[in-house]
C-alpha cells in the first residue's frame, strides 16, 4: 500500500529563505516599507529566549558547554572550512562578537584603484547611506576616526564603547609608533538603546551576551512576529526553489518541515509560493540551495547561467603578534573590545598590494599562571601565585592586521555527492583559494607586517614574543561570496542590487553578494547590502 | 566493604567491565565521594593552594570544585569551533579518575604511617602530590575536565575564577563579571580588606 503525506502550501507576498542578520535587515525593511504579507524559513530551532542566556552562559564559562544547544542539523559534517556549523533562528550572528567596522571606498574599486581583484558594480559612497541605516537597526556604539581614513555620512547612533584603561595605554604606546588608533564600532550598547541593556563588560560577547547589550537578530524577529509583520517558519529546510513554466520566475520554494522525532528524513513537505523570493542563507546556504535547485531547464542551479554560483568565496587573511610592553596592564577589563585603525586601508601600503586594518587588545599571552617554572620545576602551593604575580608586572598586547586577498574562481562551493543530508540532498564542499596575484604577495604580506608589528614593539621599548600566522589552504576569516555582484551577467550572479541576473522575482542578500572582502570584520556590510536590496524588492 | 573501598572497586570494575550500568554507578559513586566526603580534597586544597586565601577561602575553592564535578554533564555539546563542521561532546566524568587519585594519595599517607592523607602536614602532602604528578607531562593550566590529575584540576579550577586573577594583580579587575562601562578607564581599584 502507498501512502502519502499531504503537501502543505503556504502563501505569500515574499518569501525569506533563512533567518541570520542579513535576513532580519531585509524583513525589518521590507515591513516598514510594505504591506505585503512576508514569510521567514529558517531550518534550524528557535534559539534560546535573552531570560536563558545567563544560565547558558554560566555552563559554557564553567564547562565550556555550547551556549546554543542543538543548534545544528544532524549529518551535515562536510568537507572544507565551514565558519560555523550553527544553524538556528537568528544565525550566526546569535555569537557574533558584535564588531561592525564599515569597509573602506577602496574596497569597492580594487581594479581601478590597485590594478587588482574586481570592481564593484557599486561604491561605497552607494552603500554610505545603507551603513548608516544598518547602525542605526543594529545599534552600533561608536567613534569617529579621522575623517580622511574614516569617511561616513553621519555620527553613530551612540557614543563609543569606553576604551578600558588597559586600551588608554595602549593607544598612547601606538601612537607612538605613529599609528592613529580609536575605539571599534561594535553593535553593543554603550547606553540602553532600542529597548536593550547597556553593556556592562561581561565580556562573552562571543560566543554569548547574556544581557541583550550586544545585538542579535531574535530581538528584530521577536518584534516583527509579535507585531505580526512576519511570519517564521523555523524546522523547516528549503530543499529547492522551483522556477514557472514558460517563464524564468520562480514560483515557489519546496521545503520539508523537520518532525521532532530522530528518523532520517522524517518530515512534513511543505511548498512556499511567493510572488517574490529571497535567498539570504549566507556564503554557504545561498550558493547551496541554488545549486541543488538545478532542473531540466537549469542544469547548472538556478541562477547560474554564469556559472559563477558557489565561485569566488572570499574572506580575509591575517596575521598576528604578541608584544611585551612595559606597562602595567589589568587583562580583563574588557578583553573582547579592542582598538582599530584604518590607517593602512586607504592605499596599499608599498608599492605591492597590501592594504590591511590593524587592531590592538589586551592579552595575558605567556602570562597566565602556569605550574612548571622555565627550569620545568612543579610549583604548588604559594609557588604559583608567587611566580603569576612576578611574570604580570609588565603587560602583553595583541596586535592583528586582516589582509585584503583578491578570490580565485577557483575558491569554491560545489556539491558533494558522496555526501548527503537525511534527506537525500548533496551537502556543501567548501575550499578557499587566493587568486594567483594575492597568492604571490603572501610571503610579502607576511614579511611587512611582522616588520610592522617589529616596529611597533621598538616604539614602547617592548620585545615581540610571536607572531602568528594563518593557515594559508584553508579558513579564510568573515567568509563571503559565492552569489557575487555585477553588471555583467556572464561574469555575476547578482546585480548591486542583488537581484539574480536569471530571474526577475529571485534576490540573494547579504554575504553571497559580496565581490571581495576586505580587511576588515564583514557583518556590518552584510547589513548594508541587504537593506540596499530590500529597497529594490520593495519596488 | 567501607565506602572508599566500595568507590574504589566500582572504578576498578567500571574500567575493567565498560558495561553501562557499571560505569555510571562508578560514576556516580566518584562523584558522590568527591562531592559529599571530601576529606582527603580539602587537605589536598590547603597543600596546594595559595595560603593567602586562608582556611575559609580554601574551604570555598575546595566548595567550588566540588559543586563543579557535581554539575558535570556527560555528552553534553560543547561550544563549536570556527572554521570546521565537527562537532564536540563532553567525555566521561573525570571524577572517577579523580576519586581514584585521592585514594591513592590517602593508600600513599596510610603506607607512610600515617592515619590518612588529611593528616600529613602540608610540606608532606605536597611531596604526595608531586610524586603522583611525576610522571605526567604537565605542560600548562589545562582546562578542567581534562586535567589528568585531581590537583591540577583543582588548581586549574581556581586559578581559572576571577578571584584568582584579582589576586594576582591585587586589583578588583572582576573579569567576565558584570561591571559598568563608566568605571572602565579608571585603573581597577585595590582589593579591599586585605585580599591578595
Amino acid at each position: 500500500m502507498t501512502s502519502f503525506v499531504k503537501r502543505r502550501v503556504i502563501e505569500s507576498d515574499i518569501c525569506i529563505i533563512g533567518s541570520g542578520i542579513s535576513a532580519a535587515m531585509v524583513a525589518d525593511k521590507l515591513a516598514r516599507t510594505t504591506t505585503g504579507r512576508i514569510i521567514v524559513v529558517e531550518a534550524g530551532d528557535e534559539a534560546p529566549s535573552l531570560g536563558q542566556r545567563p544560565a547558558l552562559r554560566a555552563r559554557y564559562l564553567s564547562y565550556g558547554e555550547s551556549p546554543w544547544p542543538d543548534d545544528h542539523l544532524d549529518g551535515y559534517e562536510m568537507e572544507g572550512p565551514l565558519q560555523s556549523r550553527s544553524m538556528q533562528v537568528g544565525g550566526l550572528a546569535m555569537h557574533w562578537g558584535g564588531v561592525t567596522p564599515r569597509w573602506s571606498p577602496e574596497d569597492f574599486r580594487t581594479r581601478s584603484l590597485c590594478g587588482v581583484g574586481t570592481d564593484w558594480p557599486i561604491s561605497y559612497d552607494d552603500l554610505d547611506p545603507y551603513y548608516q541605516e544598518a547602525e542605526q537597526l543594529l545599534g552600533v556604539s561608536g567613534e569617529q576616526g579621522p575623517p580622511a581614513m574614516d569617511p561616513r555620512g553621519s555620527p553613530f547612533p551612540m557614543a563609543a564603547i569606553p576604551l578600558t584603561h588597559n586600551l588608554v595605554q595602549l593607544k598612547e604606546w601606538a601612537s607612538h609608533a605613529g599609528i592613529t588608533m580609536w575605539s571599534q564600532p561594535s553593535a553593543k550598547n554603550s547606553r540602553p538603546y532600542d529597548g536593550r541593556s547597556a553593556c556592562c563588560r561581561n565580556d562573552t560577547c562571543t560566543p554569548i551576551c547574556p544581557i541583550g547589550a550586544k545585538y542579535s537578530p531574535d530581538f528584530t524577529w521577536n518584534r516583527l512576529r509579535a507585531s505580526n509583520r512576519v511570519t517564521l517558519y523555523p524546522r523547516t529546510l528549503v530543499r529547492r526553489l522551483v522556477m514557472e513554466d514558460g517563464s524564468n520566475r520562480i514560483v515557489s520554494a519546496e521545503a520539508v518541515q523537520r518532525g521532532s522525532g530522530t528518523s532520517k528524513g522524517a518530515g512534513t513537505p511543505v511548498e512556499f509560493r511567493a510572488k517574490r523570493f529571497v535567498v539570504a542563507g549566507g556564503y554557504v546556504w545561498s550558493a547551496h540551495l541554488l545549486l541543488l535547485s538545478r532542473g531540466s531547464r537549469a542544469p547548472d542551479g538556478l541562477a547560474n547561467r554564469s556559472g559563477t554560483v558557489g565561485k569566488y568565496l572570499t574572506g580575509h587573511r591575517n596575521q598576528q603578534a604578541f608584544i611585551a610592553l612595559p606597562m602595567r596592564l589589568h587583562p580583563g577589563m574588557n578583553g573582547q573590545h579592542s582598538l582599530v585603525t584604518k590607517q593602512f586601508m586607504r592605499a596599499p601600503v608599498g608599492d605591492r598590494y597590501l592594504r590591511h586594518d590593524l587592531r590592538v587588545w589586551e592579552s595575558s599571552y605567556g602570562r597566565g599562571p602556569r605550574l612548571r617554572r622555565d627550569d620545568g620545576t612543579l610549583m604548588l602551593g604559594d609557588d604559583i601565585m608567587r611566580d603569576w604575580r612576578e611574570r604580570t608586572t609588565t603587560g602583553v598586547a595583541r596586535v592583528r592586521a586582516y589582509y585584503d586577498v583578491v578570490p580565485d574562481r577557483s575558491s569554491e562551493l560545489t556539491l558533494d555527492t558522496s555526501r548527503k543530508n537525511a534527506w537525500g540532498d548533496p551537502l556543501p564542499k567548501l575550499a578557499f583559494r587566493d587568486a594567483p596575484e594575492s597568492a604571490a604577495l603572501r610571503g610579502y604580506s607576511v614579511e611587512t607586517l611582522n616588520a610592522l608589528f617589529a616596529k611597533m614593539a621598538r616604539a614602547g621599548g617592548g620585545t615581540l614574543l610571536r607572531t602568528e600566522e594563518d593557515d594559508a589552504k584553508g579558513w579564510q576569516d568573515h567568509p563571503a561570496g559565492g552569489c557575487r555582484m555585477g553588471s555583467d551577467p556572464a561574469t555575476s550572479v547578482v546585480d548591486g542590487w542583488g537581484r539574480t541576473h536569471d530571474h526577475d522575482n529571485l534576490f540573494v542578500v547579504g554575504a553571497p553578494t559580496c565581490v571581495s572582502g576586505s580587511c576588515a570584520n564583514a557583518t556590518l556590510t552584510f547589513c548594508a547590502l541587504a537593506l540596499r536590496a530590500a529597497e529594490e524588492i520593495a519596488r | 566493604m567501607s565506602w572508599l573501598s566500595r568507590r574504589a572497586f566500582l572504578g576498578s570494575l567500571a574500567a575493567a567491565v565498560p558495561v553501562a550500568t557499571f560505569v555510571r554507578r562508578a560514576h556516580a559513586a566518584a562523584i558522590h565521594e568527591l562531592t559529599a566526603s571530601s576529606e582527603t580534597l580539602h587537605a589536598l586544597g590547603a597543600a596546594i593552594l595559595p595560603s593567602e586565601l586562608g582556611s575559609a577561602g580554601i574551604a570555598s575553592a575546595v566548595n567550588a570544585f566540588q559543586y563543579w564535578i557535581s554539575g558535570y554533564r556527560e555528552h553534553a555539546e560543547l561550544v563549536h569551533g570556527y572554521g570546521t563542521s565537527a562537532l564536540a561532546y563532553a567525555g566521561p566524568t573525570p571524577a572517577t579518575r579523580w576519586a581514584t587519585q585521592l585514594d591513592a594519595l590517602d593508600r600513599a599517607a596510610r603506607h607512610d604511617g600515617s592515619r590518612s592523607f588529611s593528616t600529613l602536614p602540608l610540606e608532606r602532602r605536597r611531596a604526595m602530590v608531586r610524586s603522583q604528578l611525576s610522571g605526567l607531562t604537565i605542560t600548562g593550566m589545562p582546562a578542567v575536565g581534562r586535567a589528568q590529575h585531581v590537583a591540577i584540576a583543582l588548581l586549574s579550577h581556581w586559578y581559572g575564577s576571577s578571584d584568582a586573577t584579582d589576586r594576582c594583580y591585587r586589583a578588583a579587575i572582576g573579569t567576565q563579571q558584570c561591571r559598568p562601562l563608566a568605571t572602565s578607564a579608571r585603573v581597577p581599584l585595590p582589593l579591599a580588606g586585605g585580599r591578595g
